[in-house]
């Protein structure tokens, strides 16, 4: 089992977000973190009477870094009072670089924490600015020095296909956190989400979104410069060295069950995907009245499994079984003579390039679902 | 009844110059229509005809008038629409009147088409009333209009009538002039009944209802009645007239417009133009008809989705019924499934039906770019009639293709000739003569094939006189150009709806503008699509769509798996939705657009 906690709170909200996370006071925090304790509990209980084993635990938000690192250190022990961590378990917290002090890092260590996930996501002040993230790019790198020291392993989270400000491009950001020696990058794409401050400034031309072509061609140089620098892509977004890939991160790609505790979190359990309120209000208040917070639930028969391990199992390096995708030759000669599949014996992945496009492969790949074939059938027989 | 006393006349004149406005005096005037119920542009009844100010249907309304105590009249106003697109029902109404009112806009002065009508009048025989209108206006120039009138009749340009149809001035006067001046209808009531159908609705109860001028004898409910063209026998079930609602009578008399209701069920089998006569007692010979109009302009029209080809066809089908002009056959396009290549008379007549497809039906509705009918000699000296530019046959199996021409009638003041002649000739026209109309205004008399005022030449006339110019036109038959089709390519595989016939010359530079266009239309594919404009194996114009570079979703927050699958599962469902030429998916929106785009940028 693993899992996944929820901390929906930000100190500002960043220009591109629109993710589920408060900007809200210190109050509000003690009574949702009682709430979250409360929700692993009740969950160890409802899963056996044995405590669980749990293979990693990454602590997400929202800003998790906002509480001290002895606050983190405190959270994790009193989860560990109703699960039992494994040996080699990968226990993560995402940090943002403004929070936190070396001491920070050590406690949270002393705590528990083997790998730290640091928003980095530029290495130019001006972008940082732009994207309204509250580090600079000395906080960044002392970050990434802080946590290196404390022994954990380190991942550096970075942004591509960001607007044209600056002077600094996303290559010489990348060459500089390499060389701060984290074991692990994640490269994100910059989504623009509608009615975010981003959104607005890019639709009335006052930020230059890079092209489609500008961003292909750099995501392709970064990836090339990872390789050469001995990081390997283990999955679209995400690169390490050798034996420090996300275990955690795998296992969402792998659809290995894992719990999601916190307002809004997803859970993947006993063959179905369920998911908390989003409402950080509404979680604390089912939760202290003894409910449970889930608000959409998915059960996922046998086809639906299938259908979930290609699309999701086509972003790992890896690929997946080529059975999988049995009576779709034709269409995957096409692709491997477009240079964006390749096969290897008996499983299918992407080609770096062909991950660019991963969503229009996927969506050519992908068997319909019965729905969608009964809805098309009545539409050509009226 | 005494014949004496009915005046049969109809009002000519161009858009926009009071002719509705005028037919709402009288009905005022005359008491048919209580003032507490009159309402603007009462005739044109429908939503449509009300929004545009146009009549696109005509009416025929009796009324009754007394200049004096003692003396009544009965008056039948034919009431026609006045676009060049209908000018087919014009020479109809003439033909059920003995008098025209010319009636001509004070601040416009005469127009194309006022003229050509005019002339179709004097023809007819009927006794024209000169009548100019609007002298409300601050713009009005009475003095000019009514010598322009004068030249144009050969008349007293003393005898031409000033009025003012809004405020209602000069109306009065008009109407006594109307009853001094139009005969009474000759024809003898003793003769085998003759009734002229200048027109014809349909009612669901009535069945098919037929506009009728009696020429000579006696219609009546319950007369065995046959139709000479067409040989169709049917009960007369109900006779009547419109005052100007429908209002049954015994009989109509040789002199009398009204209604006559027959039970047919079928409107395409009643042919407007034809003669009805008394079964038991028929006359030997038909009236002279006047020619059925013919669809000169063609074009594709599809639901935009799919499941609405049932509903479209009934629609047409009920169109139709008030609308014999319209035709539709059944067609299926590659890009837009399937649909209907529907004629029409002219460009308006094809925006009306458009618009009351929508309007009325509710449908969503893709109309291809319109084209003309081309007769197609092929080597084999076979004759083909090719509505829709994919009908084309190869062209190494032509010998000639003949494009429908118009005989053209352009006035203009004189500041604007050089403009306008210039227009003629971008459009491939062919100048013929000139004569100056009072000082006021030129005519320009030139051949132009139809292809080239189908689509924007009324507009480019308008914007290149400000306004001042206008259009008339009769169609002269096929003569042959040098034409060419123009298919578009998607990817090597060509796409029906995009093809056009052209002439060569502007081959290249239509195709260009097509291939350019789809290509900022059709999304990215995963491999590169050429679009290429070819006339027969030989491109003229290609673009390339470049291949999709970035389609990827990165970050999973916090597991949330879910959020990922449903953006996949739409793109997953908008691909089903795709239609597909060859390996290319486009969506349907694309080819709307491009279509939409090219019907305004028609070749030039």
């Amino acid at each position: 089992m693993r899992l996944y906690m929820h901390w929906p709170f930000c100190a500002s909200r960043c220009a591109y977000c629109d993710f589920n996370s408060r900007v809200t006071g210190e109050d509000l925090k003690v009574l949702y973190r009682e709430a979250l304790v409360a929700e692993i509990s009740a969950w160890s209980q409802w899963i056996g009477e044995e405590k669980i084993n749990l293979a990693s635990i990454y602590l997400g938000g929202g800003t998790p870094s906002l509480m001290e690192g002895e606050e983190v250190a405190s959270l994790l022990g009193r989860v560990l009072e109703h699960f039992r961590r494994e040996c080699d378990a990968e226990v993560t917290v995402e940090v943002n670089p403004a929070d936190w002090s070396a001491r920070d890092f050590e406690q949270a260590r002393e705590g528990g924490v083997n790998r730290f996930s640091i928003g980095v996501q530029s290495l130019d002040d001006d972008m940082l600015a732009l994207l309204g993230r509250r580090h600079d790019v000395r906080e960044a790198k002392d970050a990434l020095r802080s946590a290196l020291d404390s022994g954990a392993t380190v991942s550096a989270d970075l942004l591509c296909a960001l607007p044209r400000v600056g002077r600094l491009a996303a290559c010489d950001s990348l060459d500089d956190v390499l060389n701060s020696g984290p074991h692990h990058v994640s490269l994100y794409g910059l989504t623009l989400e509608e009615r975010t401050p981003l959104a607005k400034r890019v639709k009335c031309g006052e930020v230059l979104l890079p092209t489609e072509d500008e961003a292909a061609d750099e995501y392709l140089a970064l990836v090339g410069m990872l390789r050469q620098r001995g990081y390997e892509q283990y999955e679209i977004s995400n690169f390490s060295r050798l034996g420090y890939e996300s275990r955690h991160n795998l296992a969402y790609w792998s659809r290995e069950e894992y719990l999601g505790m916190g307002a809004g979190a997803h859970s993947c359990l006993a063959g179905q995907r369920f998911s908390n309120t989003p409402s950080i209000l509404r979680y604390i208040m089912e939760i202290e009245a003894g409910r449970s917070a889930i608000e959409t639930r998915e059960p996922l028969d046998e086809a639906e499994q299938e259908r979930e391990e290609i699309m999701l199992g086509l972003r790992k390096a890896c690929g997946i079984r080529e059975e999988l995708l049995n009576g779709r030759q034709d269409s995957i000669a096409e692709l491997e003579a477009m240079g964006l599949v390749e096969r290897q014996p008996g499983r299918i992945r992407l080609t770096p390039r062909g991950m660019l496009v991963s969503n229009a492969i996927i969506a050519d790949l992908l068997p319909s679902t019965k729905e969608a074939d009964t809805n098309m059938e009545g539409a050509r027989c009226a | 009844m005494d014949r004496s006393g009915t005046r049969n006349f109809c009002i000519i004149a161009h858009i926009d110059h009071g002719k509705s406005t005028l037919a709402d005096r009288f009905l005022e005037l005359t008491h048919t229509v209580p003032s507490q119920k009159m309402e603007n542009q009462y005739l044109d009844r429908m939503e449509l005809e009300r929004e545009r100010g146009i009549t696109i249907k005509a009416q025929a309304v009796r009324m009754q008038y007394s200049p004096v105590e003692g003396e009544v009249y009965r008056l039948n106003l034919i009431d026609t629409p006045g676009h060049v697109d209908f000018s087919y029902e014009v020479s109809r109404s003439l033909a059920a009147c003995e008098g025209a009112v010319l009636l001509v806009d004070a601040s416009q002065g005469i127009e194309a088409q006022t003229v050509g009508n005019a002339y179709l009048a004097v023809e007819a025989g009927l006794t024209i009333i000169p009548v100019v209108n609007k002298i409300d206006l601050p713009a009005a120039d009475f003095e000019d209009t009514a010598m322009e009138l004068a030249d144009l009749l050969g008349i007293d340009p003393a005898a031409v009538l000033a009025v003012s149809a809004k405020t209602g001035e000069g109306v009065k006067d008009l109407l006594r002039v109307i009853v001094q001046e139009v005969p009474a209808p000759s024809g003898d009531p003793e003769l085998p009944l003759r009734a002229l159908v200048f027109d014809s609705t349909y009612d669901v109860y009535k069945g098919v209802i037929a506009f009728v001028r009696v020429k000579e004898g006696v219609v009546s409910q319950g007369m065995k009645g046959l139709f000479m063209a067409t040989g169709i026998r049917s009960e007369i079930n109900e006779v009547g007239f419109f005052s100007p609602d429908m209002i049954s009578c015994q009989q109509l008399e040789a002199g009398d417009v009204g209604y006559i209701s027959t039970g047919i069920k079928d409107v395409s089998r009643l042919k407007v133009g034809d003669t009805v006569t008394d079964q038991r007692k028929p006359a030997d010979e038909l009236l002279a008809g006047y020619q059925e109009p013919k669809p000169m302009v063609f074009a594709g029209i599809y639901p935009i989705n799919a499941d609405k080809f049932a509903d479209l066809g009934d629609a047409l089908e009920k169109l139709k019924l008030n609308d014999s002009a319209l035709t539709y056959n059944r067609e299926n396009s590659r890009a837009l499934g399937f649909g209907f290549r529907c004629g029409f008379l002219g460009l308006l007549h094809m925006e009306i039906v458009q618009e009351r497809l929508e309007r009325e039906y509710g449908l969503e509705l893709v109309v291809t770019s319109p084209t003309v009918v081309y007769e197609v000699e092929t080597r084999d000296g076979e004759i083909v009639y090719v509505r829709n530019p994919s009908d084309m046959p190869d062209p190494a199996a032509l010998k000639e293709v003949r494009e429908p021409y118009v005989q053209a009638t352009i006035l203009v003041p004189p500041d604007y000739m050089g403009n306008i002649l210039e227009l003629v000739k971008e459009r491939r026209g062919i100048y013929e003569e000139m004569a100056y109309l009072s000082g006021r205004r030129v005519e320009i008399r030139c051949r132009l094939p139809l292809a080239e005022i189908v689509v924007d030449f009324y507009d480019q006339l308008k914007s290149r006189s400000r306004g001042y110019a206008s259009l008339d036109y009769e169609h002269i038959g096929f003569l042959p150009g040098n034409l060419v089709k123009l298919d578009i390519l998607i990817n090597g595989e060509p796409v029906d709806a995009f093809s056009a016939i052209v002439d060569r010359s502007r081959a290249h530079d239509y195709g260009r503008k097509i291939t350019q266009r789809l290509r900022q239309l059709i999304p990215r594919q995963l491999f590169d699509v050429p679009v290429q404009a070819a006339i027969g194996g030989r491109v003229v114009a290609r673009e390339t769509i470049k291949a999709k570079r970035k389609d990827v979703l990165s970050k999973c927050y916090g597991g949330d798996v879910t959020r990922k699958k449903k953006l996949l599962e739409k793109q997953k469902e908008g691909k089903r939705r795709m239609k597909m030429v060859g390996k290319v998916e486009i969506p349907q929106e694309a080819f709307i657009s491009a279509l939409r785009a090219t019907r305004e940028e028609t070749p030039k």
